[in-house]
Parts: C-alpha cells; sequence; structure tokens
C-alpha cells in the first residue's frame, strides 16, 4: 500500500511540476483573494485581527480547486477506473493522492501565510514558531485527507463537481476553527498567548486521526463503480 | 419471441384489464387509498392525527404559559419534538447505512431506509431551526445564538442536504447506495468533532452565558404536552418514513423495469432483421 | 400580543411542512402505483 502511495504522489506531484497549474492559477487566485478580503473589510485594525482567519479561508477556498484538479487529471483518461481495473490498492490510491495534495497546500499556506505578513502586518515572533508550524501541518494532513476523500467522490460525471463545495466545507469546519484558533495563539493576535493553543493543536490531531483510519476505509467504495 | 407494443407501453393493456377486475372483485384496501397504505399505516395515520391535535389542545391551550419564559414555552413543545425527530431521522440514516455496507446484511431495502429517513430529517432539522430561531427572539431577543447545540443542528442540516444531494447523482442503485452510506457514516464521524470544536470555542467567549438562560421549570401539564409532542412526532415520522420507502421501492422497481423494457424494445428491433436474412 | 403570532407562526409552519410532505409523498405513491402491476408491492 505504501509504495502504491508513494508512486501515486510522486506521479500527481510531477504533473503539476510540468503543469504547473497551482502557481500559475491556484496561488494567484489564493492572493486576490486575500487582497479582496481587505477590500470588503475596510479597516485595518479589524484586518489586522482577523489575519489568521483570512489565511486559513483563502486556504479552504484554494483548497477546493486544488481538489477539483486533483481528480481531472485522473477523470481526463480515466485512469482511476484503470488503475482500479488493474488491482491497485483503492488505499493506497487514497494516500498517495492525498500526500500529494499536502504538499501542494503546503507551497499554498506558505505563501499565504507570507501575504498575511505583507499585506495584514501579522507578527511572527520566535515563542510561537513550534505551535505554528505543527498547526500547519496538522491542518494541511487534515484538509489533504478530507479533500482527497470527498474528490474522489465528487469526481468526474458531469454534475457531480458542483457537489464538492457542499459536501467538503461543512466537514472541514472543526479545521478552521481549529488552525485559526491555534495561529491566533501562535501569532499572539489579539492578545491571545501560545498556550492558548496546544488543545486547539489536539483537536486538529484528532481530526487528521479520524480521517486518515476513516478516509483509507471509505474510498474504495467510494470509487468503486 | 418479438415483444409486443403493449408489453411496451404496459399501462394501457394494465389500466384496462385493471378496470375489468375492478368491477368484478372488491378492491383491497390500498388499491382504494392510494398505492403505498395499508391498514397499518391507515391505524397509524389515524394516530398520528389524534396525536396531533391532542398536542395543539394542551399546547396552545390547556398548558400553563412559564413563570419565566411565559407565552414563548409552547413553542418548546414543538421545537423539542422536532429536534428529536431531527436526531432518531439521523441516526436511523446511519445505522441503516452501516447495515447497507456490511456484507452479510446488504440489501436496498436498507438503502431506501436511510433515504427515507434522511428526507424526513431534513424537513425536521427545517422545522427545528425555524421554531428554535423564533423561541431565541423571544427569550432572547436573538434569532440565532453561536452555541454547539445550535451550530451543530445546523451543521447537521447542511450535511444531510448534501446528503440528499448525493443521492441523486445518479447511477446504479448499489452505487448510490454506496456512495450515501459512507457519506452518511462520515457524517457521524463529524458531529462529535464538530460539536466540540464548536463548545471548545465559545467556551472562551463571555457571550455563551446568553445561552445558559434555557433552564425551564416544568411542572405537570407542561412536562405531559411535551411527552404528547414526542409521541405525535414519533408517530408521524414512522408514517413518513414507510410511505416514503415504499415510493422509493417502487421507484427502484421501475427504473429496473424500464431498463428491462429498453433492453428489450432494442433486441425487438434486431431480431426481425434476423428472421428475414434467415428466410432469404 | 405579539408573541402569540410567533408561537402560532410556529405552528402552522411545522404543520404545513408536515402535512405538505405527506401529501406529497401519498400523490408520488398513488402515480407510481398505476403503473405498477399488484406482485411489486408486496406490502400489500
Amino acid at each position: 500500500m505504501l509504495r502504491v502511495a508513494a508512486l501515486i504522489a510522486a506521479k500527481d506531484l510531477r504533473i503539476e511540476v510540468r503543469s504547473k497549474v497551482v502557481t500559475n492559477q491556484v496561488l494567484p487566485f489564493a492572493a486576490i483573494v486575500m487582497v479582496m478580503f481587505a477590500f470588503a473589510l475596510d479597516t485595518d485594525e479589524v484586518v489586522e485581527r482577523v489575519a489568521p482567519g483570512l489565511v486559513w479561508l483563502a486556504t479552504l477556498f484554494s483548497l477546493l480547486i486544488l481538489v477539483q484538479r486533483s481528480f481531472a487529471i485522473e477523470t481526463a483518461d480515466g485512469a482511476t477506473d484503470a488503475m482500479r481495473a488493474a488491482g491497485v490498492d483503492p488505499a493506497g490510491i487514497f494516500l498517495g493522492k492525498a500526500i500529494a495534495l499536502a504538499a501542494q497546500l503546503a507551497v499554498l499556506e506558505f505563501v499565504l501565510l507570507i501575504t498575511a505578513v505583507v499585506l495584514y502586518r501579522a507578527e511572527l515572533h520566535a515563542g510561537g514558531v513550534v505551535l505554528l508550524v505543527t498547526t500547519f501541518v496538522a491542518a494541511t494532513c487534515g484538509l489533504a485527507l478530507v479533500g482527497t476523500l470527498y474528490g474522489g467522490l465528487a469526481a468526474g460525471v458531469r454534475g457531480r463537481e458542483t457537489l464538492l463545495p457542499l459536501l467538503l466545507l461543512p466537514v472541514v469546519a472543526p479545521v478552521l476553527i481549529g488552525a485559526t484558533r491555534a495561529t491566533e495563539a501562535a501569532l499572539g493576535t489579539r492578545g491571545a498567548l501560545v498556550s492558548d493553543g496546544w488543545p486547539w493543536l489536539g483537536l486538529l490531531v484528532v481530526f487528521v486521526a479520524l480521517f486518515g483510519v476513516g478516509g483509507t476505509l471509505a474510498f474504495g467504495p467510494l470509487i468503486e463503480e | 419471441m418479438a415483444v409486443t407494443q403493449n408489453q411496451i407501453t404496459n399501462t394501457a393493456a394494465d389500466g384496462s384489464a385493471n378496470a375489468v377486475v375492478d368491477r368484478l372483485e372488491p378492491r383491497g384496501h390500498s388499491q382504494r387509498r392510494g398505492a403505498t397504505g395499508t391498514p397499518f399505516t391507515f391505524a397509524l395515520g389515524v394516530a398520528t392525527i389524534v396525536s396531533m391535535a391532542v398536542l395543539v389542545l394542551f399546547g396552545l391551550f390547556l398548558s400553563p404559559a412559564d413563570v419565566t419564559q411565559g407565552e414563548s414555552v409552547r413553542i418548546l413543545y414543538i421545537h423539542v419534538g422536532t429536534v428529536w425527530i431531527a436526531y432518531v431521522a439521523f441516526g436511523v440514516t446511519a445505522i441503516s447505512s452501516g447495515m447497507f455496507l456490511w456484507k452479510r446484511t446488504s440489501s436496498l431495502v436498507w438503502d431506501r431506509i436511510a433515504g427515507a429517513s434522511a428526507e424526513v430529517g431534513v424537513l425536521f432539522m427545517a422545522l427545528t431551526l425555524f421554531a428554535g430561531a423564533i423561541w431565541g427572539r423571544l427569550s432572547w431577543g436573538k434569532f440565532w445564538v453561536w452555541d454547539a447545540r445550535v451550530t451543530t443542528t445546523a451543521f447537521l442540516f447542511i450535511t444531510y442536504v448534501g446528503y440528499l444531494a448525493v443521492r441523486g447523482l445518479g447511477g446504479s442503485h448499489q452505487q448510490r447506495g454506496r456512495r450515501s452510506a459512507v457519506v452518511a457514516l462520515l457524517a457521524v464521524l463529524e458531529i462529535p468533532l464538530v460539536h466540540f470544536s464548536v463548545r471548545l470555542w465559545r467556551g472562551l467567549h463571555q457571550e455563551a452565558s446568553v445561552a445558559g438562560t434555557t433552564k425551564v421549570k416544568l411542572e405537570n401539564l407542561m412536562l405531559f404536552s411535551l411527552f404528547v409532542a414526542l409521541i405525535s412526532f414519533t408517530l408521524l415520522y414512522v408514517w413518513l418514513v414507510m410511505h416514503r420507502q415504499r415510493v422509493l421501492a417502487m421507484q427502484d422497481t421501475l427504473d429496473d423495469k424500464g431498463l428491462d423494457f429498453a433492453l428489450a424494445a432494442r433486441r425487438a428491433e434486431t431480431e426481425p432483421v434476423l428472421e428475414s436474412a434467415e428466410d432469404v | 400580543m405579539d408573541d402569540i403570532g410567533f408561537i402560532l407562526a410556529t405552528y402552522i409552519a411545522t404543520f404545513v411542512g408536515s402535512v405538505g410532505l405527506a401529501w406529497h409523498y401519498l400523490r408520488r405513491g398513488r402515480r407510481l402505483a398505476e403503473q405498477l402491476p399488484p406482485e411489486d408491492k408486496p406490502w400489500i
């Protein structure tokens, strides 16, 4: 299963490196979203206060596009069906695609964090670095797992992709809440202390564990046609 | 064997045949009443109506107003009734989904029960949120509050809507069953997560104390009204799900038959050509 | 009393919703049943 996962992940990432869809399309989209937040929210104080939340919101919206892309490359040539017919382990496909998605998400989030520092004057400080990094890692894994799972469900047949936002966004609500609160604690936004953030990290880890196991089990039945 | 025109458009043939039979034989209960009814559901329906009437009588008139909340407590009889059913419906959907996925008990009946229960559940979730908002407006002056229970209920409502959308995606009945069963079970996983996240979240804010004023001192008549509400809505739920499940069963059968007829018609198109070739 | 208006609205909405759904199911059932022979309706 792990070997399959590694092969699939490498394939997805290679496709991305060659097509550069994330770098040329998704990152600019995310950046525009960040700018539009500032337009909508008007005052500097408000924007600076909610900066962590905005970073994660922009990540979620971009996640929808990343997931669509991740499965568009499969259904274009019926690749997933071919793999399944060849007896490839669906759990391996699931983990492989999730890993590739996580890598793309990580790049996206890093860029968004920098953007927040520049546009919203968010401040990074040394005390919160550990919390910040672990939060981003946990949230990224959680989003990648859930995204791949529901992406598999919504992929393919016309009329199914529009279902993805409706299915995915409610599910990632705990990640949004947890990651935002933890990031606020790590950055010291609104006087939050780093110590406040650890329970939220715990929530994120539980999320990753649940959907890691659940997703691996559920992916097979979901892509069976 | 060639398929006759009548067999393809079978309603015409059956319709006229039935008309003859009906005049000669006494019709069964559900033929008279419409197709998904049986004596049991008829009795159940009557019981539901009676129960609801009692609920309105006690809820709106015979039970007293609350000491602290005044008349708005009357909404609670409806609200508690609908939220109870909404969660029961969700539970039934989840369990049925599990039964469908489990190899030993797998059957499309479970899939249809899951779907029927979810539809009814969506209605009651919506009614719950509506009544709850009205009650909140009357009790606290706000239509909405961001506490764990309310937010989780809203979340559950959206999830249900998504579940029903997944059921409508098309494909074979087995595919529909498998996809929606997985979605339902994943939702079971998310509910405690969402509930806990919101609880943790709102625990940080002082405004959470507003939700604390939900304690209602229930005296005898009010408690009775509440019980009547629970019973009424349970009866209603069972009635609705039974009928809906049967409608779904007929729908599925028709879909299968439609496919059979289409295949037969297709075969009928090719066979006459073969026959004439043999003649030559 | 303004409150009574809200309360009645809730009861009415609930009953309209429930009766509406029930009616919808019964009608669907009737229309489908016309197209199926009795052996496809095992609950009868």
